[in-house]
């Protein structure tokens, strides 16, 4: 039993089991065989009150002084009262759906309102079905992870786009960043 | 706990008796000490007794889904604060934000800490998932939770989208119109969607009715028991560690 543990150890060490041999266990075997969530020998433990306990209390301390921080130096912002009858110009989805409104400009309606995002979603839900190779080691993933980063940096691009560079009608615009007065203003 | 010398004073010996009704362990001067004080802790025992050293690294999680539930809890409660004083009206919506804001002791900065920290919510949860992407944790056998995280996205956003109609501004107002809108080029689902999400064509008061139901009530409820089955599951599945 322990030589078997130091094999697994061993083969580990020389990089030829990727993933952790004690605690993958998949297919129908799961409900045959006692399964093993962790164990003790194969990797060094240690009790999780007080050292992770205080990493997360830190963790909270430190983004409770950061909220408070932040919270006291800038306000929320509060426009005029609504009126539907004023059409601001741009008018913009939240930033988190700018990406979606960024789409729409650039593509048909049908593609960009419901095409890309059904990909994206559904993709999503089934990335850990999708991606049938079982090593967590990156040099093993570089499809997986071009593809993930090709994603991020279209997320994170548009989301820009859409707050800095998107002026009246939603059009290109560099007022923001190169300061034209007047232009700025959301009615 | 229970040393002889505090028989003397029997105040001292009810609080002693109090404190270790509540707490039935002190602290952890031994792993056994720490290890009984984490399973008969209500809030610790969500913890598995030991932790693997690599998984709790900072550098692993970046502590994002741990951030991501403490923002959850500092937005339930300033919401909570919020909800006293907010009249979810088409008239009255927009002076009870005011009133938060110049009235009610301390309400500024409540006001300031819910948006902000629904702000950072977005950001820490789509961090944490793409932390959870390049480590490749959701590997067998954490393929499930995974979907249960997406869901948990999903609820994120929605929640932030929904608060972001409340204060019936001009920002609220056209940013959730533009918002709807985003979604109603799906063949027929699409306008129906729309419809049904605003309770009418426009955003007016059955929309802000819906959104208000949907922020306080429904989304925080579902997001609240995704989240613990999520951490159940982490807990059960073992949690990745280290490369
Ligand atoms: C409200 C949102 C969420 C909360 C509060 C949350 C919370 C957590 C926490 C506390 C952990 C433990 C490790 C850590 O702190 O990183 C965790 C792990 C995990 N989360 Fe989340 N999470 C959320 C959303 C998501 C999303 C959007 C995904 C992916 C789409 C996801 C997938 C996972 C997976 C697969 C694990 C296991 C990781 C491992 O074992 O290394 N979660 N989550």
């Amino acid at each position: 039993m322990a030589q078997e543990a130091s094999s697994v150890r061993n083969a580990r060490r020389a990089g030829m089991i990727t993933t952790r041999g004690h605690t993958v266990r998949t297919g129908p075997e799961l409900s045959s065989t006692p399964m093993v969530v962790r164990s003790r020998e194969e990797e060094e433990t240690v009790v999780t009150f007080p050292h992770l306990v205080w990493k997360e209390f830190l963790a909270g301390l430190a983004m409770m002084v950061f909220l408070l921080a932040v919270s006291v130096q800038i306000n929320a912002p509060l426009l005029q009262p609504a009126n539907t009858a004023v059409t601001p110009n741009p008018a913009k989805a939240p930033w988190y759906f700018l990406g979606l409104q960024e789409l729409l400009e650039r593509f048909p309606p049908v593609m960009a309102g419901v095409i890309f995002p059904g990909m994206v979603l559904v993709g999503m839900v089934l990335v850990p079905y999708l991606d049938r190779n079982p090593s967590r080691r990156p040099e093993d993933r570089k499809l997986a992870i071009g593809l993930f980063t090709v994603y991020v940096t279209m997320a994170v691009a548009f989301v820009i786009i859409g707050t800095v560079f998107r002026g009246p009608n939603f059009s290109w615009y560099w007022g923001q960043v190169l300061g034209h007065p007047g232009l700025n203003s959301k009615v | 706990m229970s040393s002889g010398s505090y028989e003397q004073n029997p105040i001292k010996a009810f609080a002693s008796e109090v404190w270790g009704s509540v707490f039935r362990h002190g602290l952890p001067t031994t792993d056994k000490v720490a290890a009984r004080t984490a399973l008969t802790n209500f809030f610790l025992h969500i913890h598995p007794v030991r932790v693997k050293k690599s998984a709790i690294r900072v550098s692993y999680t970046l502590c994002l889904g741990g951030l991501s539930f403490f923002l959850f809890i500092a937005l339930t409660i300033s919401g909570l604060f919020l909800m006293f004083y907010y009249i979810p009206s088409v008239g009255q919506a927009y002076q009870s934000i005011k009133d938060i804001q110049y009235v009610a002791t301390f309400g500024l900065v409540m006001r300031n800490i819910h948006r902000w920290a629904a702000h950072a919510m977005v950001i820490t949860v789509w961090l944490h998932m793409a932390r959870v992407f390049y480590q490749g944790a959701y590997k067998p056998p954490r393929q499930f939770n995974w979907v249960i995280g997406t869901a948990l996205l999903l609820i994120t956003l929605l929640l932030s989208f929904t608060g972001y109609l409340l204060p019936w501004d001009q920002l609220a107002v056209w940013a959730i119109t533009v918002g709807t809108n985003l979604g109603k080029y799906g063949p027929i689902v699409g306008p129906v969607s729309r419809y049904i999400m605003l309770g009418g064509r426009n955003v007016g008061q059955s929309a802000l009715t819906r959104f208000y139901v949907l922020h306080v009530i429904a989304l925080p409820l579902i997001g609240f028991v995704l989240m613990v089955i999520h951490f159940w599951r982490v807990r059960k599945d073992g949690f990745t560690g280290g490369l």
